[in-house]
């Protein structure tokens, strides 16, 4: 397979570069005239959790987006083990099976229950027997705890409820990647704990993530980097102790004010 | 009152002598009505559905011109077959086929143009609330689909159909019950549905309205009939409106007793099926003291944690 050569001629450069998953390229977006990302770069390697900070309409869900295709950058790169995911011989379903989402309003399918949410990707995307899909999502959602809510169809869920198995319908794909799109924001107070707790869990046992988010204290204690965005372009990038202990961008320091005091 | 006894009585006696005749009619009527709504929902789910193929930037360009030529196609047929009168579409193809074949393409029967002309009918209007189903289901749920790496076939066929087509059950409703009364135009070209019987039978007996009253019984049965089958047709699409908790409770439960859907009882379950039991147990505990952690939290300084969570 064509991303197996090109990690193969990553790994051979540098051995950071190898575990390299994703790389954003000069990475621009516009709908019409307005240009909501200007000129994006950063990487993300295996293990990461990359959060990404920022205020509201300053490009940050746009830019998740534009990873996985769901908006089509206008230009610039989006390399996946070095393949440019926008390339002629992408099969860019196949890329979005590696690279799973989890959103701010969860887009869990209505006509199934919380089982066959975590198993009809599995089955059809994957081609996965049916008894093996049917463990894996049991093991991950048990791994939320939503096992006793296997036969609730996700009207009936609560925010938090639905949230964490749009967590473990992700995870049943086996992903190498992870996209949060703020998770959180949609769910009533008491229920960004539950949330939270399990995409702590998650980044702990090394799954790399890319989290917008507005939960601070998340982004400070979990994240291995932060991203600040402001009016599309990164503002700042770097270890969260150095963004939230001593941010050196103006707008940062500013943003930073704003939320934690 | 004896206005109404006598219809009774006229009634009853023109029912005596033409019953069977009328439940002929009737099972005509049902007939086409069904066949044609069945196949043109057929028609309409599969235009609908390539109406409603997206067209992406990076697609070849042969691609989006056939793409583009047969929405076009598709366009003309809805709106000459939404715009024009379905019994003159009746006589269109019932004598304009053989006109412009020289004869050559001929129906025996009326059976087949009045199913073709129903059908294609229905078809178009189908098509248009196909296309409205599909484009109300939320956007979300073809991201969802699209994100776990689905195809556009499987996602319409997992995802967004099933959906669609719940959506517009009232529809194919509408459709039905307005098949059941307007096939009656299929008179012109001599198909005897329920209607037509009328005629036939007044023109013997010059029964004018307690035929009627009886032509109005007959359909309102039908149709009531229909709309009541739908209804059940679509709870049932609905699934339960409550669900069952697999666990109840896992704090009280022993293991043993927990039971994956009603087939499945404890002892088959794998050891890894226990152990992510056992997992849950425990979160669910730890879950309990963060909740009850977090309402004293709150109640020290309100909305502090949603912004600050420090």
């Amino acid at each position: 397979m064509a991303v197996h050569n090109g990690r193969a001629e990553f790994a051979a450069g540098t051995a950071d570069a190898g575990d390299t998953i994703i790389s954003v390229r000069h990475l621009s977006k516009k709908f019409g005239t307005h240009e909501v990302l200007k000129d994006i770069d950063f990487d993300v390697h295996k293990g990461d959790v990359t959060t990404v900070i920022g205020a509201s309409g300053s490009g940050k869900s746009t830019l998740l987006r534009c990873i996985n295709l769901l908006e089509t950058p206008s230009s610039g790169q989006v390399l996946y083990h070095g393949d440019d995911v926008m390339g002629k011989d992408m099969n860019v379903p196949g890329y979005r099976s590696h690279v799973g989402m989890v959103f701010q309003s969860f887009n869990l399918f209505f006509n199934k229950n919380v089982l066959d949410n975590c198993m009809v990707g599995q089955i059809r995307v994957l081609k996965r027997p049916k008894e093996q899909a049917y463990e894996k999502a049991l093991k991950y959602l048990g791994k939320v705890g939503m096992l006793p809510y296997i036969k609730a169809k996700p009207r009936q869920l609560s925010g938090g409820q639905k949230q964490r198995v749009a967590i473990a319908r992700a995870l049943a794909m086996d992903p190498e990647v992870l996209l949060f799109d703020e998770p959180t924001s949609a769910l009533d107070p008491e229920m960004v704990g539950e949330v939270l707790d399990v995409m702590s869990d998650l980044a702990r046992e090394g799954m790399t993530m890319i989290v917008v988010t507005h939960e601070m204290a998340f982004a400070k204690q979990v994240s291995s980097q932060v991203v600040y965005m402001s009016d599309g372009v990164i503002c700042e990038q770097g270890r969260p102790e150095q963004i939230f202990g001593n941010p050196q961008n103006e707008k940062t320091k500013e943003f930073l004010a704003r939320f934690l005091h | 009152m004896n206005q109404f006894a006598k219809l009774g009585t006229d009634i009853a006696s023109l029912w005596a002598k033409y019953g069977g005749t009328y439940m002929g009619g009737i099972y005509r009527t049902l007939i086409l009505a069904t066949v044609g709504t069945a196949i043109g929902c057929l028609i309409g789910f599969l235009c609908g559905i390539v109406q409603t193929i997206p067209v992406y930037q990076n697609d070849s360009v042969i691609k989006k011109i056939i793409l583009k030529i047969v929405k076009v196609i598709l366009r003309i047929y809805v709106e000459v077959f939404r715009g024009t009168p379905m019994i003159l579409q009746a006589v269109f193809i019932y004598y304009g086929l053989p006109y412009f074949s020289n004869n050559s393409i001929q129906f025996d029967g009326k059976w087949l143009v009045s199913i073709i002309v129903v059908s294609i009918n229905t078809g178009a209007y189908m098509t248009e609330s196909m296309r409205g189903g599909i484009i109300s289901v939320d956007p979300g749920q073809t991201e969802g689909a699209m994100a776990i790496g689905m195809t556009h076939f499987q996602t319409m066929t997992s995802v967004v159909l099933p959906q669609a087509i719940r959506n517009i059950m009232p529809q194919i409703g509408n459709n039905f019950i307005i098949n059941v009364k307007d096939t009656s135009v299929m008179f012109i070209i001599g198909f005897t549905d329920f209607f037509a019987v009328h005629k036939s039978v007044v023109g013997a007996t010059f029964t004018y309205f307690p035929s009627a009253a009886i032509e109005m019984i007959g359909y309102l049965t039908m149709t009531l009939l229909a709309s009541w089958l739908l209804h059940i047709l679509e709870k049932k699409m609905d699934g339960k409106s409550d669900y069952e908790l697999v666990a109840v409770d896992q704090l009280t439960l022993p293991a043993g007793v927990y039971h994956v859907g009603s087939g499945k009882s404890g002892k088959d379950l794998s050891s890894d099926e226990r152990a992510v039991l056992q997992e849950e147990k425990a979160r669910k505990t730890a879950d309990k003291a963060i909740i009850a952690a977090e309402r004293t939290a709150d109640e020290d300084g309100k909305g502090v944690r949603r912004d600050g969570r420090t």
